[in-house]
């Protein structure tokens, strides 16, 4: 197949999403109630080698994707993740979701670089009370969150913060206003804030939480780990220790080519309109 | 005693995308459930076994007769079981199937010339190393067309492969199987 045409057009028509997602790794230092990835700090690791995500950036590119995202597991757990995404943010716009909790003073001057580039770090906070949002994602979650993210900004670097709720449709307007007053205190702009639902998925369902996330809800958009190719960042979630494998594409990951037209075959089955998706970020 | 399966077998819930339409409505077999480990080998591996085991041209007698008399010489326990009830739905008697089990002469069974020369043929693909035995190619030559001769040869190569796949990841046999070989009395 022309891949490149095929992708570009497909990308350009709104098919299918145009960021590749790599997942750098699956442990984590927090255990976060709700976590996709059942992470934690002794899990199998299932890390994405640092070469083989480079050579499917450089794939990437010729077939026409747009971006890049990293995630995990909790990738600034890695000592390579400043350079390798730095390297990425190089070719295309990229986003890397952290629990930004891991950023002390040498992470940090290791991310200098990424303010001259297209990155944004996504950082989760998801309440604005301590207690409530530590009840979640762990101690001292929300003090390191709000004490990381004034110095991304300050060194020029790109920060969203990501929200996650049971239901983003429940939250009370008051306790939504105190969170968005403190990320612009922090100097985020309502843009850079997203707010989504807790998936169904991973620890979740064990915990009995969030929206039901499948094949039907779901953008295609194609995300790489170690262990195969998934038709979305929400595929390569893990239950009871075993990948899912219900959003597998294919275990072939090279040439990307062979991943992005099996995409691209699930992507015409998908049904019209965006209404049958649930728009997750 | 079934034995657990070495590899976990993908239940419907958790079948890759691409896997989905493999599954049917009813249970997914073992070998569906285990290649669903690798979707895009599936994808592949199931319609080319699907026709390199279908009755094509020979038919689903002399297909049946291939596929077991291989599974029995390569000792598979998963295929020969499958196989022996497919054998007895498409017309094998049981001595038929005793025989290809290698449970009694084949030759007292299968009269026929053709089907004698057929499965003197299986026999030397599936046991063989080297070449086959000039005699053996003649005498198959002389009953089967070039494109029976390829088929045949196919199925049994093609059995070959399941035998050892099915054996070395220790596949059970179907719920439905085991009844059905218990309900005509086959241990
Ligand atoms: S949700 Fe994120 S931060 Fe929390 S345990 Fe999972 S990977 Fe770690």
């Amino acid at each position: 197949m022309d891949s490149m045409s095929a992708l570009a057009d497909a990308v350009s028509a709104g098919t299918v999403n145009g960021r590749l997602w790599f997942y750098s790794n699956y442990h984590c230092n927090l255990q976060c109630s709700y976590c996709l990835t059942e992470s934690g700090p002794l899990v199998k690791r299932r890390e994405f080698g640092r070469d083989a995500i480079l050579a499917r950036a450089a794939e990437a590119q010729e077939l026409g994707f747009t971006g890049f995202g990293m995630t995990g597991g909790e990738p600034f757990i890695r000592d390579d993740m400043p350079q390798l995404v730095a390297e990425l943010g190089s070719e295309l716009p990229t986003i890397v979701l952290s629990n930004g909790t891991l950023l002390n003073e040498r992470r940090l001057r290791e991310l200098e670089p990424l303010a001259d580039l297209p990155v944004h770090v996504q950082i989760s906070l998801d309440r604005p009370d301590p207690v409530e949002n530590d009840d979640m994602r762990g101690p001292e979650n929300f003090r390191k969150v709000m004490e990381a993210i004034p110095k991304l900004v300050e060194r020029g670097i790109g920060v969203r913060i990501a929200t996650t709720l049971p239901d983003p449709d429940a939250v009370d307007p008051e306790e939504r206003e105190r969170l968005c007053e403190l990320h612009r205190a922090m100097g985020i702009p309502d843009e850079d804030h997203v707010v989504r639902p807790i998936v169904n998925r991973g620890r979740a369902v064990t915990n009995a939480m969030g929206v039901l996330a499948g094949f039907e809800q779901l953008e295609p958009e194609l995300t790489l780990t170690a262990e195969g190719a998934f038709y979305s960042p929400f595929g390569p979630t893990v239950r009871g220790g075993r990948l899912d494998t219900d959003l597998l594409v294919s275990r072939t990951t090279r040439p990307l080519s062979e991943p992005a037209t099996a995409l691209l075959r699930l992507a015409e089955q998908m049904p019209e309109g965006d209404d049958a998706r649930i728009g997750i970020r | 005693m079934h034995p657990s399966p070495l590899v976990e077998l993908i239940d419907r819930e958790q079948a890759p995308l691409l896997a989905r339409r493999f599954y049917g409505d009813g249970a997914a077999s073992p070998i569906t459930a285990s290649l669903a480990q690798v979707p895009e080998l599936l994808e592949v591996a199931l319609p080319f076994v699907g026709v390199a085991l279908g009755p094509v041209s020979l038919g689903a007698r002399a297909k049946e007769v291939a596929i077991l008399r291989t599974s029995a010489l390569l000792e598979c326990r998963y295929c020969v079981r499958s196989h022996t009830v497919v054998a007895l739905d498409v017309g094998l008697s049981l001595e038929e199937v005793g025989a290809l089990r290698g449970e009694r002469p084949v030759d007292t069974v299968f009269t026929d010339e053709r089907e004698r020369a057929m499965i003197a043929w299986i026999d030397a693909v599936a046991l063989g190393r080297g070449p086959v035995d000039p005699d053996v190619q003649a005498g198959a030559s002389a009953v089967l067309d070039d494109h029976e001769l390829v088929e045949l040869t196919m199925a049994v190569t093609a059995t070959l492969m399941l035998n050892r796949y099915c054996t070395a990841l220790d596949l059970p046999t179907s719920p439905e199987t085991e009844a059905r070989l218990a309900a005509a009395g086959i241990t």
